[in-house]
C-alpha cells in the first residue's frame, strides 16, 4: 500500500460529518496555520512542498500563490475550480462527495495565506447534489468556528460561497471561469493581465483546482520538506487518478508517483486487470487531451525503460512516443475498442464545448468531427487523415486558450500512433463496421498480472 | 407570466449578497437555475426578461448566457429528462446501446419529447462519472452503471411518480 494523504480518511464511517472529520484530526492545519504561521509562512511552505497544479496543466502551486498582487485597500480572492469536465476525470467529484471537510479546510489555510475573504467554490452545474454536501460542511465549519468572522480569534474573516456552472467544459480554464462567476458566458480572457494581477471582478485572484486545494492540509501538517519527500523528483506528494475504461476495478486511487504504469494498471489494489479477460490496446493516462498511448508505448518508454505513473515518465519522449499526466484520468482500451471512433467522440466533445471565440478552435473542431465521422462509418478517403492531420496543426497554438491545444492532441495522436487503422477503415469499409483493427500489432504482449 | 414567490425572492436576494456591491450580476447563472427549477423545467423569453428585470441587467445580458450553457433548456422539455453521456469512456462501456433502447423504449430520437409530455431524450457529453458508466443525469442526480434492465426499472419508476402525482 503507498502512501494516502487525501483518501487515508475518506472511508470512515460518517467522515462527511465534521464531528467525525474533526475527531480524525481534521482542522489541525487551520490551527496550525492561522495561530503560528503567517501567510507569507504558509506560501513558503507550499513552495517547498512542491505541489502542482492537480486540474491538468502541473504548475507549481506555491509559485502561483506567490504571484498575487497586494495593492493597498483591494479585496483579493480565491477561486476553487470544481468545474472537473475533463472526459476520463472524476477524482474531485470523488473528494467532495466522501471528505467534503478536506477541500473545506484546505481552502480556509489557503484564503488566509491568500487574504481572501470570500472565497469561491465555482463547481459545475451537473454536481447538483454535491453543492449540497458543500453546503452542509461549510455551515458545519461556521458553526464551530472555522469560518465567519474572527476565525479562532485571529481577526481572519472568512466565508466560503458555492457557486454552480451550468454545463460547459471551458469554464475549467480559469480566465473562462472567472467570466461565468462574473455572471456571462465562458469566454477565456487575453492574458496578460492574468488572474492574478486583474481576476474576477478585476481584483487579484488565484484560481486552484479541488485536489491542489484539499493538497494544503497535509503540506501544513507534515510540512513542506517532508511533504516534498514523497513521490520522485518534481512529481512530488500524491494524485488521485480516476481510472475507467475496460478495467476490472474503474475507480478513484491515490498513488504515490513510484509505481509503474504496469503495476498501476495489472495490480488488485488499482485497476486489477484488463476486464472480460482481454487484452490492453490502448491508453489516454491523463484525462481527454493528452496524446492516446498504444499499450508497447505506454508501460515502456521508447527507450525501452519502464513507464512510471508520474509527470516525468509519462511524458517522456515527449509527443511523438509520450504523453502527459494531465487531469489524472487514465482511460483503458481494451482490445475491441476502435481507435477512430474513440477519438471521433472526443473530437465531437471538443466541437460541442469549444465557446467559439477563436476561428481555428470554432471551425476546426467541427472540421475533424466529420471528417473522424466519415472515416469511422466507412465512408472516407485516404486524404482524408492528411486533412485530418493538417486541420489539428493549424488549431494547435493558434488559440486564446488551451482548448484548441486539447482539442487538437487527441487527433494528432491517434493519427502519429494508429494510421493504419484509420487505413484500414477506409480500405475496408465493409468490415470496419463490424470488428476493430490492429490487434496484432498493438495490444499488450505482457498481460499476466504483475505481482 | 409566473413570478418567484416570496421564497424564492428570498433566495434571489441571499444569491445577490454573496457578491460584491454593483456584481449583482454574478448571481446570473444561479438565478437562471431557480427560475428554471421553478418554471416547467424551461427558460421562456419572458422568464428571461424576468431575471434581467430582477438583476437590473439588460435582457441580452440574460440571452447570451442562456444560450451558452448547455443546462439552460431553450425550449419545453419532459416532465423527465433523460441526459445520457456519450463521450469517449461512456462509449466504451456501451453507451451507444443505452441511447438506442432508450429510444426505442420511449419511440423517440435524441432531442425528441414523448407524445404525452413525461419523457425527453438528451444526448449529452462527460459528466464526470466515466468510472460508472454507461449513466445519465435524471434531475438532480446521476444514474450509473446502467443496463438495459436499469433503463426499465427507470422508465418505470418515473410513469409511477407521474401517475401518483397527477
Amino acid at each position: 500500500m503507498g502512501v494516502k494523504l487525501l483518501l487515508e480518511k475518506a472511508h470512515v464511517q460518517g467522515i462527511r460529518s465534521y464531528e467525525v472529520y474533526r475527531r480524525e484530526g481534521g482542522y489541525r492545519s487551520v490551527e496550525k496555520a492561522l495561530k503560528t504561521m503567517g501567510p507569507e509562512a504558509i506560501v513558503e511552505e507550499v513552495k517547498k512542498s512542491g505541489l502542482r497544479g492537480r486540474g491538468g496543466a502541473g504548475f507549481p502551486a506555491g509559485m502561483k500563490w506567490s504571484f498575487i498582487a497586494k495593492p493597498e485597500g483591494v479585496p483579493r480572492h480565491l477561486v476553487c475550480n470544481a468545474d472537473e469536465s475533463e472526459p476520463g476525470t472524476f477524482k474531485d467529484r470523488y473528494l467532495m462527495e466522501n471528505i467534503p471537510h478536506l477541500l473545506i479546510e484546505g481552502l480556509i489555510v489557503a484564503s488566509f495565506a491568500l487574504g481572501s475573504n470570500d472565497t469561491y467554490i465555482y463547481i459545475r452545474g451537473e454536481y447538483a447534489w454535491i453543492v449540497d454536501i458543500l453546503e452542509q460542511a461549510i455551515g458545519e465549519a461556521k458553526a464551530n468556528g472555522f469560518l465567519g468572522k474572527n476565525i479562532l480569534g485571529t481577526g481572519f474573516d472568512c466565508e466560503i460561497h458555492v457557486q454552480r456552472g451550468a454545463g460547459a467544459y471551458i469554464c475549467g480554464e480559469e480566465t473562462a471561469l472567472i467570466e461565468s462567476l462574473e455572471g456571462k458566458r465562458g469566454n477565456p480572457r487575453i492574458k496578460p493581465p492574468f488572474p492574478a494581477v486583474q481576476g474576477v471582478w478585476m481584483r487579484p485572484t488565484v484560481v486552484n483546482n479541488v485536489e491542489t486545494l484539499s493538497a494544503v492540509v497535509p503540506i501544513i501538517n507534515l510540512g513542506g520538506e517532508e511533504y516534498a519527500k514523497i513521490g520522485v523528483g518534481k512529481s512530488t506528494g500524491t494524485k488521485l487518478i480516476s481510472a475507467c475504461g475496460n478495467i476490472n476495478k474503474p475507480g478513484v486511487y491515490e498513488i504515490d508517483m513510484t509505481i509503474s504504469v504496469e503495476e498501476f494498471i495489472y495490480s488488485d489494489e488499482y485497476c486489477g486487470g484488463i476486464a472480460k479477460g482481454k487484452r490492453l490496446k490502448a491508453c489516454v493516462p491523463g484525462g481527454s487531451s493528452v496524446p492516446i498511448l498504444p499499450a508497447n508505448l505506454l508501460l515502456k518508454t521508447a527507450k525501452g525503460e519502464t513507464r512510471y505513473m508520474n509527470y516525468e515518465s509519462l511524458s517522456d519522449g515527449g509527443f511523438a512516443t509520450g504523453s502527459m499526466m494531465g487531469s489524472g484520468g487514465f482511460i483503458v482500451l481494451d482490445e475491441d475498442q476502435c481507435v477512430v471512433k474513440h477519438t471521433y467522440t472526443f473530437a465531437r466533445f471538443y466541437r460541442h464545448e469549444s465557446c467559439g471565440q477563436c476561428s481555428p478552435c470554432r471551425e476546426g473542431t467541427g472540421w475533424m468531427e466529420k471528417l473522424l465521422l466519415r472515416l469511422e462509418k466507412g465512408q472516407g478517403k485516404s486524404s482524408d487523415i492528411d486533412l485530418l492531420w493538417d486541420i489539428q496543426r493549424k488549431i494547435e497554438g493558434n488559440t486564446i486558450c488551451p482548448l484548441g491545444d486539447a482539442a487538437a492532441w487527441p487527433v494528432a495522436a491517434a493519427i502519429r500512433h494508429f494510421r493504419d487503422e484509420f487505413e484500414w477503415h477506409v480500405s475496408h469499409p465493409e468490415e470496419a463496421q463490424k470488428r476493430n483493427f490492429g490487434l496484432a500489432h498493438y495490444a499488450d504482449p505482457i498481460h499476466i498480472p504483475v505481482g | 407570466m409566473s413570478k418567484f414567490s416570496e421564497t424564492q425572492l428570498a433566495e434571489v436576494k441571499r444569491l445577490v449578497a454573496r457578491y460584491p456591491e454593483g456584481k449583482q450580476k454574478s448571481a446570473l447563472l444561479p438565478v437562471l437555475h431557480l427560475a428554471q427549477d421553478s418554471f416547467g423545467g424551461w427558460l421562456s423569453t419572458e422568464t428571461m426578461d424576468y431575471v434581467a428585470e430582477l438583476l437590473n441587467i439588460t435582457p441580452i445580458e440574460v440571452y447570451e448566457v442562456a444560450t451558452f450553457y448547455s443546462m439552460y433548456n431553450l425550449k419545453p422539455v419532459g416532465k423527465y429528462l433523460f441526459e445520457v453521456c456519450q463521450t469517449g469512456p461512456c462509449m466504451l462501456l456501451g453507451s451507444d446501446d443505452i441511447v438506442a433502447y432508450i429510444g426505442e423504449k420511449l419511440g423517440i430520437k435524441p432531442g425528441e419529447t414523448t407524445a404525452d409530455g413525461l419523457f425527453t431524450l438528451k444526448t449529452v457529453e462527460c459528466l464526470g462519472a466515466c468510472g460508472y458508466a454507461p449513466m445519465m443525469q435524471l434531475g438532480k442526480h446521476y444514474r450509473e452503471h446502467l443496463t438495459k434492465e436499469k433503463v426499465d426499472a427507470i422508465i418505470a419508476e418515473c410513469t409511477k411518480n407521474a401517475a401518483a402525482n397527477n
